[in-house]
C-alpha cells in the first residue's frame, strides 16, 4: 500500500503522474510533514515501474522540497517548503471551462467553485506559516 | 558495462531471414523490453542468445561470453524463462525448487521465500494439474530464486489473468543487493512493458528498427492534430518524421516521429497557417501500432 492516492494511465509521463499525485497528497494533507515516504524499491513495486523511474521520481520531490532524506530513517515528507508552482494548469483548466460552458453555468458559478474547493484543499495555516 | 551485446545477428530458415543484422545493446541494470509484432524474430532473437539455436552469421555476446560458448558456469548466472517452458510435469512447485537448488551455488533460501510471498505462490501438487499462470510463477521462482544477473524472459505473460501478472511483475522488481537485477524480456503486452522497461527494441519482418530508452522514445513521438476553420486540409505535406494518422471533417491527426526538436512546432505552425495545432503525448501501445503498420506497409 501506497500512503497517496494515484492511478496511473498511459500517454502521459509516469514521473508527472506521480510527482502531481504526491504534491496533491501533501496540499490535501492526506501525507504531512514528517511522514515516512515508501522507499524506491516499495514505490517500483506498489506501482509496478522500473525501479529507475522510481528513483526519479524520489529526486524530483526531493528537488521539489516535499521530501528529506533522512540518514537511517529514509524518505520523510517535508510540507513547510511550499511545493514548487506554476505547473502546466493550461490542458486542466480548459477541461474545466469547456465542461462548464456545456453545463450552462456562468463564470460567476464557476469561480465560486474554484473558491470553494481552494479553502477545502488549504490546510490551516499551522504548518505553512513557518515555510 | 552491457549485460548483451550484439552485432549483426543473422538466423535463416531456408528462405526465411527470421532475424537480419541485429545491433543493439542492454545495459547492466536495465530493463530492456523487445517488442513487435507475433512472428517478428522476438523468440528467435532469444534463442539465439541463449546458445538454443546458432547464428548463421555475426554475433552475440552474453554476460562476456559468447552466446555460442555459454557453458553451465553460465547457465548460474541467467535466469531463463519461456512461454512454453518444459517442466518436469510430475513435480510440484516445492519438489521443482528442492530439484533445481543444488544446481546453483548462489541459491538464496531468503530471497526464494521472499519471491514466493510476491508471487503468492502457495499451490501444491503436480505441475501438469497445476494452471497456466501458476507454472509460469513456479518457473519464474526457480529462475530469480539464484539471483541471476541476467534475466531473461520470452513471453512471459501472454494468457495470463490480470492478478498473475501483476504477481510477475512484483516478483521481477525484488531488488536483490538492493541493485536491480538486468532484465531482457520480450513481449507483445505494451501495456505492462510501457511502466517496467527503460529501454525499448522494436522489432519486425527479422530487423531491429528502433533501440532507445523509453523515455526519449516517449518525449519523440506525439500525436498532432490540425484543425482549420474551413475545409478539411487531406494532404499531409511530405515531410520525413510526419506519419499520416488520417482525416475526418475539419481534423487531420498525424504522428510526428521528432516532436522533442525546438523547431517541431515552428514547421508544423509554417505548414498549416491560421489552424489550431494541438499535440498529445502518445502512449507506448499507439507507438508500436505506428510502428507496426509502418513495417506492414514496407513489407507489401
Amino acid at each position: 500500500m501506497l500512503p497517496f492516492t494515484v492511478s496511473l494511465h498511459s500517454g502521459e509521463s509516469i514521473l508527472d503522474q506521480v510527482v502531481y499525485a504526491v504534491t496533491r497528497a501533501v496540499v490535501t494533507g492526506q501525507l504531512r510533514d514528517g511522514d515516512a515516504f515508501p522507499s524506491v524499491r516499495t514505490l517500483s513495486q506498489e506501482l509496478k515501474i522500473n525501479p529507475n523511474t522510481a528513483h526519479k521520481i524520489v529526486a524530483a520531490l526531493i528537488e521539489d522540497g516535499l521530501l528529506m532524506s533522512r540518514q537511517g530513517i529514509g524518505t520523510v515528507v517535508t510540507a513547510t517548503a511550499p511545493p514548487a508552482g506554476s505547473a502546466p494548469l493550461d490542458a486542466d483548466v480548459e477541461r474545466v471551462v469547456i465542461d462548464a460552458r456545456r453545463a450552462g453555468m456562468t463564470l460567476q458559478q464557476v469561480i465560486a467553485l474554484v473558491r470553494n474547493l481552494w479553502t477545502r484543499t488549504g490546510r490551516p495555516a499551522e504548518p505553512r506559516s513557518r515555510g | 558495462m552491457n549485460a548483451v551485446e550484439t552485432r549483426e545477428l543473422t538466423r535463416t530458415f531456408g528462405t526465411l531471414d527470421a532475424v537480419q543484422g541485429l545491433t543493439l545493446e542492454v545495459p547492466e541494470g536495465s530493463i530492456f523490453a523487445l517488442i513487435g509484432p507475433n512472428g517478428a524474430g522476438k523468440t528467435t532473437t532469444i534463442k539465439l542468445l541463449m546458445n538454443l539455436i546458432q547464428p548463421t552469421s555475426g554475433q552475440a555476446m552474453v554476460l562476456n561470453n559468447e552466446s555460442r560458448h555459454l557453458g553451465v558456469k553460465d547457465w548460474q548466472r541467467i535466469g531463463y524463462v519461456s512461454e512454453n517452458q518444459e517442466l518436469p510435469e510430475w513435480m510440484s512447485p516445492s519438489e521443482l525448487l528442492a530439484y533445481y537448488r543444488p544446481f546453483y551455488p548462489t541459491w538464496d533460501d531468503a530471497l526464494c521465500g521472499t519471491l514466493q510471498e510476491a508471487l503468492g505462490l502457495t499451490a501444491a501438487g503436480p505441475l501438469r494439474t497445476l494452471s497456466r499462470g501458476t507454472r509460469m510463477k513456479a518457473a519464474l521462482l526457480a529462475s530469480l530464486a539464484f539471483s541471476p544477473e541476467l534475466v531473461v524472459l520470452d513471453e512471459p505473460f501472454s494468457g495470463l489473468d490480470p492478478l498473475v501478472r501483476d504477481e510477475l511483475v512484483r516478483a521481477l522488481l525484488e531488488m536483490p543487493g538492493h541493485r536491480p537485477w538486468t532484465v531482457l524480456v520480450s513481449s507483445h503486452d505494451v501495456d505492462e512493458v510501457e511502466r517496467l522497461a527503460d529501454w525499448i527494441g522494436f522489432i519486425n519482418n527479422g530487423r531491429l528498427t528502433l533501440v532507445e530508452p523509453i523515455e526519449s522514445l516517449l518525449n519523440r513521438f506525439s500525436l498532432v492534430e490540425v484543425i482549420t476553420e474551413r475545409e478539411t486540409v487531406a494532404e499531409l505535406p511530405a515531410v520525413s518524421n510526419w506519419v499520416r494518422h488520417g482525416a475526418a471533417g475539419r481534423t487531420l491527426r498525424f504522428v510526428d516521429t521528432a516532436h522533442d526538436q525546438p523547431e517541431s512546432l515552428q514547421r508544423i505552425g509554417a505548414a498549416f497557417p491560421a489552424a489550431t495545432i494541438r499535440s498529445s503525448r502518445m502512449s507506448l501501445r499507439d507507438v508500436f501500432l505506428v510502428l507496426a503498420r509502418q513495417g506492414a506497409a514496407e513489407r507489401s
